[in-house]
């Protein structure tokens, strides 16, 4: 009882001057911070018409070191709790019935554009709207529509892995390269190019394809795990 | 390659991505590979203390090429470098004792334990060394999805409620946080720490208030502190023994860290620190009164450890030069004592699955070398001499009453008589008990061995002869102190 009203009074002081405070920030109004600075810079110094991309690679870079990395531990994390020992002869089936003939010719022809689509995204991160991550994660919800729309269809593990490896590899070799040549970790160390050419940014554009092939394998294999813990056969073993 | 802080994080992120490939490769790299990483960070610990040591600097290290504010930098004092350094070894004492524990695991578990145990260390370090909060938040986010995933790592019912609470709790803590971080830049509309301190004095006090409730409540979950704790001793008991270690050393440290951070340098307000001395010792009464209380013995080293740390808020909330001195010592106390107590509790009930205290009785016979450790490691943790929680106690006691706080001393001496009467009870039954339980015993391995030798060594050591280390913790403590000379050593890097 008393530790209810505890709870109920701190989440009630919390949310009121959280709610209160955010109505007092202005909105829409040009101040003075350090994102102005970006917004100046990254076409001038970087050669960089997303700014955006400018921030999230380079300016931040390290940040997003990070955030790639949050993503693995939560893949890695997720397959340490749904794992379990393979049985012989089990059947890697994931969907009760095969899905219908329309959903399966459809997803034969949309599976190609999707694929397209995503690396289009984190290819051209630096020159339009979206990146590694997006890009990442339109992959992945071409494999989910494999995976819905084929009992058979099936994943290779092991490939997944190479690929989420390598691309967390080349992302923190990078840094390394930029700290080995002399200066700090993740600098830019190749030439920044011309502004909205597809080879521009220097290691931007590198970076966020890396990123695009770690956020699409990680998050198929997140999605390939789950599925296949949710078989209906493997609830009736239990 | 020179040697410089960012190796703290970035290896220990590249040796994470090449575990998987490495495991297929041979199966005990994966195990081999985080070792390597913690002995070369504990190296690098002791080149780069001494420099800045030797030097009287601190090492502020930008990164991309853009320094501080446009870019993210890495602070390397004092203090921050005494924690990262302390991480960094005890992360590897640690690695040493989980080297063979429970040989049983499947390969794949055990490749995907070291990622996230390693990460979890990693994600504490940073913590500790970015100079940006945003940056701050990012590691915050790392130790947590590491911190969850290996609560539940035993995949048993228990473990699996425990990790999910703590989930919910933890993102709960996370999103003030960032909430905290989102408002403050709308004031200060930088994301530097040496930046956000210098321009605080200007923000409007209401909004330095919310944005200060924000992050109390936020870092308050991390620290353990009352009445935001009800997910750690769920935690602490279904975790795997060396991951409880962890905790207790390294990310309840890393939470105190962003607490202290935030009162002591990015905010002016001293009217706070009255507030930090009030919930340390409620903290500390009312965990150590629920800790007499309790039967199981990983959930009484979890009680004790929430009251610990209440200990160390008070002791930073009186503020004055020597009780921030007794704060940082009693935090290294803590890692050191607390960790060998995880270490070797384990094993006193490795096999047991009621971890009562039922079965440790008698056990002193059978486990001669555990229960001598875990006994060595119960009196240090009260403070008796002439072991190293002695000392920060009584530094405490001795600051307390440089300020006239008798209340304080008065909860503290009660506090630690009732330490002392549940922690004797255990070394009772252990010693002078008959065993009665028929639960098969777990000799430890020779590395758990070595791994908790080792931190027992250290606190005798540290008992006996506190100048090893009271150097260090006075020049971290006139760093952490010393507001004008971090803002400046870090907003003049790289200006030439």
């Amino acid at each position: 009882m008393i530790k209810q009203f505890f709870v109920i009074l701190i989440l009630s002081i919390v949310g009121y001057f959280l709610v209160d405070a955010f109505f007092k920030v202005p909105f829409g109004e040009k101040r003075n911070n350090v994102g102005n600075y970006y917004i100046e810079k990254s076409p001038v110094d970087l050669k960089v018409s997303n700014a955006v991309t400018a921030i999230v690679v380079n300016y931040r870079g390290f940040d997003t070191l990070g955030e790639v990395t949050v993503l693995f531990l939560a893949a890695t994390g997720l397959g340490s709790i749904m794992y379990r020992r393979k049985q012989k002869g089990e059947k890697e089936a994931r969907a009760k019935n095969p899905s219908s003939r329309i959903i399966q010719i459809g997803s034969q022809i949309l599976f190609p554009m999707i694929i397209l689509l995503g690396g289009y995204v984190f290819i051209h991160g630096h020159l339009s709207p979206g990146g590694g991550f997006q890009g990442g994660a339109i992959i992945a919800t071409a494999s989910l529509l494999m995976l819905i729309s084929y009992r058979k269809f099936k994943i290779n593990h092991n490939t997944i892995t190479w690929i989420e490896s390598i691309a967390g590899v080349v992302f923190a070799s990078l840094g390394f390269v930029g700290l080995v040549l002399g200066r700090t970790f993740l600098e830019n160390f190749l030439p920044s190019g011309e502004l909205n050419d597809l080879l521009s940014g220097g290691i931007i554009g590198i970076i966020y394809i890396a990123v695009g092939f770690k956020v699409a394998s990680e998050l198929t294999g997140v999605i390939d795990t789950v599925l296949l813990n949710n078989r209906p056969e493997a609830q009736k073993e239990n | 390659m020179v040697i410089s802080p960012v190796h703290y994080i970035a290896l220990p992120l590249m040796a994470a991505f090449l575990i998987p490939l490495f495991g297929k490769l041979n199966k005990d790299l994966a195990r081999i590979i985080p070792g390597l990483v913690l002995l070369y960070l504990s190296y690098i610990s002791v080149v780069l203390m001494n420099q800045i040591i030797s030097s009287n600097t601190i090492i502020v290290e930008i990164i991309a090429g853009w320094r501080p504010p446009w870019g993210i930098n890495l602070v390397f004092s004092p203090f921050t470098g005494f924690l990262a350094s302390m991480f960094s070894m005890l992360g590897f004492v640690i690695w040493m004792y989980t080297y063979n524990f429970k040989p049983e695991v499947d390969n794949a578990q055990k490749q995907k334990f070291y990622v996230l145990f390693m990460m979890l260390i990693t994600g504490a370090t940073g913590i500790v060394l970015t100079g940006d909060i945003f940056n701050l938040f990012v590691f915050l986010e790392i130790t947590a999805i590491s911190a969850y995933s290996l609560t539940a790592f035993y995949r048993e019912r228990d473990g699996a409620e425990a990790a999910f609470k703590y989930l919910l709790i933890g993102s709960f803590s996370s999103t003030l946080i960032l909430l905290a971080i989102l408002l403050l830049y709308t004031q200060v509309g930088t994301l530097n720490m040496a930046e956000i301190a210098l321009k605080m004095p200007a923000v409007d006090p209401y909004m330095k208030g919310v944005i200060l409730i924000l992050f109390f409540v936020g870092f308050g979950i991390e620290a353990e502190m009352f009445p935001l704790n009800g997910w750690s001793p769920d935690v602490y008991t279904q975790a795997p023994g060396p991951i409880g270690a962890i905790f207790a050393g390294m990310v309840v440290k890393a939470g105190i860290y962003g607490l202290i951070r935030v009162v002591f340098t990015l905010f002016d307000v001293k009217e706070i620190l009255p507030l930090l001395v009030i919930i340390g010792m409620i903290t500390m009464a009312v965990a150590e009164v629920i800790a007499l209380r309790q039967g199981k013995l990983k959930r009484m080293l979890a009680y004790s450890s929430i009251g610990q740390m209440g200990l160390v808020v008070v002791a930073f909330g009186i503020g004055t030069h020597e009780s921030v001195f007794a704060a940082i010592f009693l935090m290294f106390n803590h890692a050191i004592i607390k960790g060998m107590l995880f270490l070797s509790g384990t094993y006193l009930v490795y096999n047991s699955t009621e971890k009562t205290l039922d079965d440790v009785d008698g056990i002193g016979k059978y486990l001669p070398f555990t229960s001598f450790l875990f006994a060595l490691g119960s009196l240090a943790i009260v403070g008796m001499p002439p072991f190293a929680g002695f000392w920060s106690k009584l530094y405490l006691l001795m600051a307390a009453a440089d300020v006239r706080l008798m209340a304080v001393i008065a909860i503290i001496l009660v506090v630690s008589v009732i330490e002392i009467v549940y922690y004797f009870r255990v070394i009772h039954r252990i010693y002078f008990r008959e065993r009665t339980s028929t639960i098969e015993l777990k000799i430890p391995s020779f590395n758990a061995k070595s791994a908790m030798l080792i931190l027992a060594i250290i606190i005798v050591a540290v008992g006996v002869y506190p100048d090893l280390i009271s150097g260090l913790i006075e020049r971290a403590t006139t760093d952490l102190l010393d507001k004008q000379s971090y803002i400046q050593s870090v907003l003049s890097v790289g200006l030439k």
